[in-house]
């Protein structure tokens, strides 16, 4: 009792914290300065389309590797955690029509996926969405058959190349352009504003980010998807 | 007042209210993603600008004045950003429980007070 | 030069690719695992070399080709390469302790762990605000997976009570990032600082409080802390001392970076609650008995100090060496130390620290843990001590006294509990199974780890404040005796005996008197009394060491040229005091005591050395001290302070169980020469008393504590069965005399107390001496069980009977002067009432001296003593050296008398008039001379009778006494020497009842239960500690005010 009131209390505390905040709070009626010179910059700078790709990949790059390394820990945390377990085999088999559905449906996701995070500069989507993507794929797998075996070789090949690539990109950066330009796009020609082969390397940045993801969250449904 | 910050906001304190008060360990994490999702919430509405479209310079938006046209690109990045780190935190909350319910068999949390002063 | 962000680049792709490098064999994996680690640690050595020693200027690295605040930044500056270097040191040490676990468990665990440390550099790196977001996630996730190293169920609940709280905690990290982009559109850390007048209103600052509060949660404060206790407790020490150091530090720079976004006068919260949260954290610690649990009590209240020296400082804008020194101080000290102290408990996995007696069995080891701990609690010469100096001048100049106290009771709080595992580790039962040889692999890094902290004190002293060399004597004293452990004892005495003229010829001439005067005392003294040690057999290891090391410190009080190199000697005496207590035989709980009041007294001192300026002198301060003004706080400080090294009444608990604990060739030392300092630094006060007199006059009511010590010292040696606990208590009314006297602040007074104070530190050192040979040849404490000696051992039977003359003041020795110059003293200055005190006190004085001298020489013979030799060589020889000195003073009191009233005509106009043998002073005169001749004569014409007549008398023998047909139950108890003072104990024995130590006593319950109560608010569940830290939340910003 006395401790539901502390938890009221709190979060009474917290409300009137953010009050003001909550109040005074109205949009911006135009973008920053320094949404405004990303803006141009993707347009000028890296023949991007897409602006939120281009600050994803490379004016915050260094974020994006970061946050593929988070997930990167994530997987290797839960392969950590779970490195003892006794895999019991479940005999639980799902409809005909999950089963039949899911074959045809894979290599269909698949493709979308790899789509997604080729057009990233270009369209909505990108590396992440792209990689959720294919992972999903796989999720149908293992919903239509809990005792599907992925190619673990395969997984980790993907995983630890795709990852390694992304790194030695921006390393290439770093060793044409100076110590600058770890993650700078621009070593690879930026082709023509609005084309598939454009913006320099933040296509192929997010193709590699795209089947790091899409590797690791299948590793993590594998792991998760065996307790 | 700007409902959807306002929702983001209201979605963090019922996920702190479950987080408090929820015993099963399932049910926390649960608490957790809602704060997390009325956080990304509140990064999105932090971006947004009235009237305007999408940051992606296709043929919906002129040019030479693109900056004029189109809503706050970083916070979208940002949100990105920490959509996967809340996935990832979740999914390990969720193995620690898988480890502790395969050595205890409970997943209420007061089972689980065995340290303490 | 090597680009830092190389770091994060080998370390990612490494990363990446274990999994497969893991495929050709884990010594392939380690190999790549440990090359990275080493290449972070390279790189960071250069940089930091670069910086501190080349004076490159700052690094600034941007991405992506462009330059911040477009794209993200890395910054390495000589703070952040200090901070990493010391970061992957760590990462690469623990590593190493971890080799074992490493090479068996799953490759995860090295991918983690890799990456880990590429998070601390990023994250100090790194300049833009989400990137420390992203940062700080890569930091936590690894560790929250690394936390289940070991498989157990305690690590895996608090792993998840972990990432609960560190959930949250980061969701208002972003959130307070996010704010602060809609006012500033802006990320970068240096652009936001550039432009913190948008943040000025109240919206803002609660933007700026988020992000600060999120990362001060990070570092653990009171009491929104539960959930880091329980990993530290749980979890494998390798990964705690990763999760207590490294993170922290990588967590502690991130505050200090976005810190000044804070407007300077919200920052006091920020000081307050990590003092809050030291002060508490220690008060908790003192009921923990998990050796890892309490580290972690440690370790969160040594961020707590960090966390408030930073604040501060950052606040005061105060010169960059000073930061330095006092947070930094802090910062390398506890770094150090709490990864070397996790280490080791993970060694010797012992769950209760009272099983720590096994660390014993392994003499490295435990040497490292000595080392570690003491650095710990604050000990110079380690970064903690001077860290704490310049804190106590700086909260004093600020007048932020309530502060200082926190930090000094907390600190005491903290040097309690490491002092009471130390005890056990070095005192308690041994247990019978062995400790398993250590490998080198663990071993290895505590043992950097402690040179590191070696050298780094080293480096303060010399580079920091150029201190001379003689004040590392002490410490190398007990480096160099450690070297040379393989010789004999008699042989390490004799070159102690040579180390202490060397030191006594090097420091001689002293510039004045009173110098010298405590230079015979100090070192002449000491030299003397170490020949009663050479009676020792084999090597003894860590005796001679430490006593030089008192003995040197003890000789440097007296010619300290600054308070710093004074209370820095003052400190390593304590130290060099407590461990040889501690190597008594039942040394573990006095010892405790003795730490514990003397720190309590040199945190006293601290403070009250904060009050005073800084002197550059080339003098000795003793010399200089009457040019400065003691502020009256200061003054109350010191003189408590000196009050408890001298056992004044009130604060003397601590002195019959160190004096009858310590060795009885190691007693002599505190009694007769130890205790001087006390009243050394007393006269340190009085001197710049005397010039610069204040209306308040502390020293009237010091007068009447020394005169209450004396009646109930005196009154509690009369009831003691224990010859040592006697002793102990007559040493502590006798110095009761000293501080009477040194109070009157007159001539005729001081000239009485230095009188007395030569007078005491000879008869002390003579009976000491002479009762532990007695001690040595019975095997016992217990007057009762001695008796009828003087046969035995007539020569230790003089001695005592000389001593006992001259403490009670009987013509004709010097005793008796020195009583005559005390009451002259006291009269003339119109203190009756205390004279009179005092006239009491030394008749009580007679009773103990008269049981002690009856019960153990006189009497009958015990049985079991039939076989009984006069005591060895080597403790006679300081006997008769000190008789001779007694008997020299007492037939030509002008010896020291004319020396004496010269030193005191300094501060006093002469009163007394020497003429030839004669002292007049204005109530009398006398002379030493004439009083032995007279005496010898009263004494020789009886004699000479007995001797003529003496046929007619008979010896009682052993078997003269029959008993009356039954034989007593306790034979013993029918001696008339036990209980000898029954009638008296019935009249006066109310006097004694131990109304101090129920008070002490009674203090220390209190703290126990206090901290018992506040430890409640742990209660192991997970929900409660978020609780804690919503509710942190919201009280922090109340206290904030915006």
């Amino acid at each position: 009792m006395i401790n539901r009131i502390f938890i009221l209390l709190a979060l009474l505390g917290l409300i009137l914290m953010f009050l003001p905040f909550l109040k005074d709070f109205d949009f911006h009626d135009q973008l920053g300065d320094l949404s405004s010179q990303y803006v141009e910059g993707s347009i000028n700078d890296l023949n991007s389309q897409n602006v939120v790709t281009s600050v994803v990949v490379t004016y915050r790059g260094l974020d994006t590797l970061g946050e593929v390394t988070v997930l990167f820990l994530a997987t290797a945390g839960i392969g950590f955690l779970l490195r003892t377990k006794k895999r019991s085999k479940k005999s639980r088999k799902s409809s005909e029509l999950l089963q039949t559905a899911s074959q045809f449906l894979l290599v269909l996701i698949i493709l979308t996926g790899i789509y997604i995070f080729l057009h990233g500069h270009l369209t909505p989507g990108g590396g992440f969405q792209g990689g959720v993507l294919i992972a999903t794929a796989f999720l149908l797998l293992i919903l239509a058959d809990a005792n599907v075996e992925f190619n673990h070789k395969v997984l980790h090949l993907v995983e630890s190349f795709s990852g390694t690539f992304y790194v030695l990109i921006g390393f290439l950066g770093l060793l044409l352009l100076g110590m600058n330009s770890f993650l700078d796009p621009t070593i690879i020609p930026l082709g023509s504003f609005g084309k598939l082969l454009s913006a320099g390397a933040i296509p192929v940045i997010y193709s590699l980010v795209g089947l790091k993801v899409g590797s690791e969250l299948t590793t993590i449904l594998d792991k998760m998807g065996g307790e | 007042m700007i409902f959807s910050l306002i929702l983001g906001f209201i979605l963090l304190i019922i996920g702190l209210y479950g987080m408090l008060t929820q015993k099963n360990l399932i049910k926390i994490v649960i608490g957790f993603s809602i704060v997390d999702t009325g956080t990304h919430i509140i990064i999105v509405s932090i971006g947004y600008l009235r009237g305007k479209t999408a940051p992606i310079i296709d043929n919906a938006v002129d040019l030479a004045n693109a900056a004029k046209q189109v809503v706050d690109p970083i916070p979208s990045a940002l949100v990105l950003t920490a959509i996967v780190i809340g996935l990832a935190v979740t999914a390990l909350m969720l193995s620690f429980i898988i480890k502790l319910y395969h050595k205890n068999r409970s997943l209420s949390i007061s089972d689980y007070q065995e340290l303490k002063w | 030069m090597v680009n830092p962000i190389y770091i994060l680049i080998l370390s990612l792709v490494i990363g990446f690719l274990l999994t497969i490098i893991d495929k050709a064999g884990r010594k392939l994996s380690l190999f790549f695992l440990y090359g990275v680690l080493s290449f972070n640690v390279a790189v960071m050595f250069i940089w930091f070399y670069q910086f501190a020693f080349v004076g490159r200027a700052s690094l600034m690295i941007h991405t992506a080709g462009f330059i911040a605040p477009i794209s993200i930044n890395l910054k390495l500056g000589l703070l952040e390469a200090f901070v990493l270097l010391l970061a992957n040191l760590a990462g690469l040490m623990s590593a190493m302790f971890l080799f074992k676990k490493l090479k068996e468990t799953h490759i995860s665990g090295l991918i983690l762990y890799l990456v880990l440390i590429m998070g601390v550099n990023g994250l100090v790196m790194t300049r833009d605000l989400f990137n420390m977001f992203v940062f700080i996630e890569i930091l936590s996730i690894s560790t929250y997976a690394l936390i289940s190293i070991d498989e157990n169920k305690r690590s895996f609940s608090a792993g998840f009570k972990y990432m609960i709280a560190g959930g949250i905690t980061s969701t208002f990290f972003l959130l307070g990032i996010i704010f602060i982009y809609y006012f500033t559109g802006n990320l970068n850390l240096d652009t936001v600082l550039g432009n913190s007048s948008m943040l000025a209103m109240k919206t803002g600052v609660f933007s700026i409080f988020l992000l600060i509060v999120s990362i001060f949660i990070e570092l653990k404060p009171f009491p929104a802390n539960g959930w880091a206790l329980d990993v530290y407790q749980a979890v494998n020490s390798g990964i705690t001392s990763v999760i207590a150091v490294v993170n922290s530090a990588a967590i502690l720079f991130v505050f200090y970076k976005i810190l000044p976004l804070l407007p300077d006068q919200y920052l006091m919260v920020f000081v307050g609650a990590g003092i809050v949260t030291f002060l508490f954290s220690n008060l908790i610690g003192i009921k923990q008995t998990d050796p890892k649990r309490l580290l972690g009590y440690s370790s969160i209240a040594q961020m707590g100090l960090v966390v408030a020296a930073i604040s501060y400082t950052t606040k005061l804008n105060i010169s960059q060496d000073l930061v330095f020194i006092m947070a930094g101080g802090i910062f390398i000290n506890h770094f150090l130390a709490k990864a070397g102290l996790f280490w080791i408990t993970g060694i010797i996995k012992r769950s209760e620290i009272k099983d720590w007696g096994i660390l014993r069995n392994n003499t490295p080891l435990l040497l490292l843990f000595g080392v570690l701990l003491f650095a710990l609690a604050g000990l110079p010469p380690f970064p903690g001590f001077w860290a704490k100096w310049e804190m106590a001048k700086i909260f004093v100049s600020n007048n932020l006294y309530v502060g200082l106290a926190a930090v000094l009771i907390g600190s005491l709080f903290e040097a309690f509990y490491l002092f009471r595992w130390f005890g056990y580790a070095i005192k308690n039962e041994r247990k019978e199974e062995s400790l398993k040889p250590v490998d080198f692999s663990q071993l290895f890094p505590v043992a950097v780890f402690v040179l590191i902290t070696l050298l780094t004190s080293v480096w303060i002293m010399i580079r920091v404040y150029a201190f001379d060399l003689i004040n590392f004597l002490p410490v190398a004293a007990v480096f160099g005796m450690y070297l040379l452990n393989f010789l004999k004892a008699k042989l390490k005495a004799v070159l102690a005996i040579i180390v202490v003229i060397l030191y006594g010829y090097s420091i001689y001439p002293l510039e004045t008197a009173l110098q010298s005067l405590f230079g015979i005392i100090f070192v002449i003294g000491s030299g003397i009394m170490i020949i009663t040690t050479m009676n020792r057999k084999g090597k003894i290891s860590g005796f001679y060491g430490f006593l030089l090391m008192m003995i040197l410190s003890m000789g440097n009080l007296i010619i300290a040229k600054s308070f710093l190199s004074f209370f820095l000697n003052w400190e390593f005496m304590t130290i060099a005091a407590y461990l040889l207590i501690l190597r008594g035989k039942k040394g573990q709980v006095p010892a405790l005591t003795f730490i514990t009041f003397s720190l309590a007294g040199a945190y006293l001192m601290l403070a009250g050395f904060g009050f005073m300026p800084n002197v550059l002198s080339s003098n000795a301060i003793i010399n200089t001290i009457g040019s400065i003004e003691i502020p009256l706080a200061a003054m109350i400080l010191l003189l408590l302070g000196f009050l408890i090294k001298s056992a004044s009444f009130g604060l003397h608990i601590w002195i019959p169980g160190a004096y009858a604990e310590a060795e009885d060739d190691v007693t002599p030392f505190f009694a007769s020469i130890f205790s001087k300092t006390g009243i050394f630094g007393l006269l340190l006060v009085a001197i710049s008393f005397i010039k610069h007199s204040s209306e308040f006059n502390p020293f009237y009511w010091l007068g009447w504590l020394g005169a209450i010590s004396a009646i109930v010292g005196a009154f509690l040696a009369t009831f003691q069965e224990d010859v040592k606990k006697l002793m102990a208590y007559s040493s502590m009314s006798q110095l009761g005399y000293i501080i009477a006297s040194v109070s009157l602040l007159s001539h005729l007074g001081w000239i009485s107390a230095l009188y007395l104070t030569l007078n005491h530190f000879m008869f002390k050192a003579m009976i000491f001496v002479a009762i532990a040979g007695v001690i040595h040849r019975t095997g016992t404490r217990q007057m009762y069980k001695m008796g009828g000696l003087i046969k035995k051992m007539p020569i230790s039977y003089i001695t005592v009977l000389i001593g006992i003359i001259a403490v009670s003041g009987v013509p004709p020795l010097s005793g008796f002067g020195s009583k005559w110059l005390l009451y002259s003293s006291m009269l003339e200055k119109g203190w009756y009432l205390q004279a009179g005190v005092f006239f009491f006190a030394s008749g009580v004085s007679f009773l103990y001296l008269y049981r002690m001298i009856h019960t153990i020489f006189l009497g009958q013979l015990k049985y079991e003593h039939q076989n009984v030799k006069e005591a060895p060589i080597y403790f006679l020889i300081p006997q008769v050296i000190f008789i001779m000195g007694i008997m020299a003073i007492s037939m030509f009191p002008n010896l020291i008398i004319k020396p004496l009233n010269s030193i005191v005509g300094n501060y006093f106009a002469s009163t007394i008039m020497i003429d030839g043998y004669n002292v007049t002073s204005s109530l009398g005169h006398w002379n030493g001379n004439m009083v032995m001749m007279v005496t010898m004569g009263v004494f020789i014409v009886p004699l000479v009778f007995l001797i003529l007549f003496n046929g007619r008398t008979q010896k009682v023998k052993q078997f003269n006494i029959v008993f009356a047909a039954e034989r007593p139950e306790s034979p013993q108890t029918t001696h008339f020497a036990h209980n000898m003072f029954s009638h008296y104990y019935k009249a006066l024995g109310g006097l004694t009842k131990p109304r101090i130590q129920n008070f002490w006593n009674s203090v220390s319950e209190w703290s126990n239960a206090i901290a018992g109560l506040f430890r409640q608010i742990y209660t192991g569940n997970g929900q409660t500690y978020l609780l804690h830290i919503l509710l942190y939340i919201v009280v922090l910003y109340i206290f904030l005010g915006v």
